[in-house]
């Protein structure tokens, strides 16, 4: 049981390094971080945990805003099973908001996503990675939709993933006039996985965020939807700096 | 006395010319939709001395300053919005009056 946890490590890294690393700005969804606005200058840190009945997994993403279009983003992981401890690979993602349409009402973007896996492996080699973040938000809702293809190098196989994510601010219903207070979203996620010569694995996630100025705290359950797992939880907090 | 008389007549003018020199000024910004924008934009402002207050709408979808009379310049406050990631509309001049509290 533990040689099958500790084969099936490498794969679970990626695989959740990618999803967490697929979202961005401000709002986004529970497991992507790709899509999230960054200010000129400004940040966002993301810790993130997540649970399933032997695995422990931590993260930290970082954004960082080279300019108002221009972010870099980094991606590390800790993974830990029983007694299998161990530090997954690092992903550093640049993304470039090639195309904006913002309106009164929200706002459309499209964005490229290149950058490597640094395997923590020291037999693997370095992974380049590649994708599309799309982002659209209008009035209460915003959906996000990233995809990810990490092409195969020796010792790993050709790897690509998919995030679309939904969210609805539940409360308040209609904002203050000026200032800001806390928000409540819903969000309702569906991401997979595919490897080259496995099945693609979809997973769907509900859950809330709780949204202010400066930080957001969030949470959800994961349901493998190819059945392989049980039921995941996970938990993720975000500053902005 | 006289001492007392200049303090006070001084303290009189500054007063008068801090309160002569505001401006308020009203920016739309379209492409904001959440608070992490708010704080954006709010941190951006801050960070220029001419900026005495910032307001920022997510509602309304507008952004309100303090600033001096004649700084920041509507290009500085163009390249701002730009820099945080939004896109500014419109720049209007609210009043040139002194602002109260």
């Amino acid at each position: 049981m533990n040689l099958r946890r500790i084969k099936f490590f490498p794969n679970l890294t990626i695989c959740c390094l990618s999803l967490i690393m697929m979202t961005e700005p401000m709002a986004m969804g529970l497991r992507s971080f790709v899509a999230l606005p960054v200010e000129k200058n400004g940040g966002v840190i993301r810790l993130f945990y997540q649970r399933t009945t032997d695995t422990d997994m931590f993260a930290t993403s970082a954004a960082y805003g080279l300019s108002a279009e221009q972010t870099l983003l980094l991606g590390l992981s800790y993974l830990s099973s029983g007694e299998n401890n161990r530090r997954g690979d690092t992903s550093v993602l640049y993304r470039h908001i090639f195309w904006k349409d913002d309106s009164l009402a929200g706002t459309n973007r499209l964005g490229f996503l290149g950058g490597v896996i640094i395997p923590e492996d020291k037999d693997q080699k370095v992974t380049p990675q590649a994708g599309l973040v799309f982002t659209h938000f209008k009035d209460r809702y915003e959906i996000d939709f990233d995809t990810l293809y990490q092409a195969s190098t020796k010792n790993r196989t050709a790897n690509a993933r998919y995030d679309l994510s939904w969210q609805y601010r539940l409360s308040p219903a209609v904002r203050p006039d000026w200032g800001l207070a806390t928000e409540l979203n819903s969000v309702l996620e569906l991401n997979g996985n595919w490897s080259e010569g496995n099945n693609t694995t979809h997973q769907i996630t509900g859950g809330l965020q709780w949204v202010s100025a400066e930080w957001i705290i969030e949470g959800g359950l994961v349901k493998d939807l190819n059945n392989q797992y049980e039921l995941r939880s996970v938990l993720s907090t975000r500053f902005h700096f | 006395m006289i001492k007392r008389l200049i303090i006070i007549s001084l303290t009189f003018n500054l007063s008068f010319i801090d309160k002569i020199s505001a401006r308020a000024l009203e920016v739309d910004v379209h492409g904001m939709t959440c608070a992490f924008c708010v704080d954006s934009l709010q941190r951006e402002f801050s960070k220029i001395k001419s900026v005495s207050k910032v307001d920022v709408s997510l509602k309304l979808k507008k952004i309100r300053l303090e600033t001096d009379e004649q700084e920041p310049s509507f290009e500085l406050i163009k390249q701002t919005v730009l820099n945080s990631g939004f896109t500014p509309i419109n720049i209007r001049v609210l009043t040139d009056e002194p602002t109260q509290d």
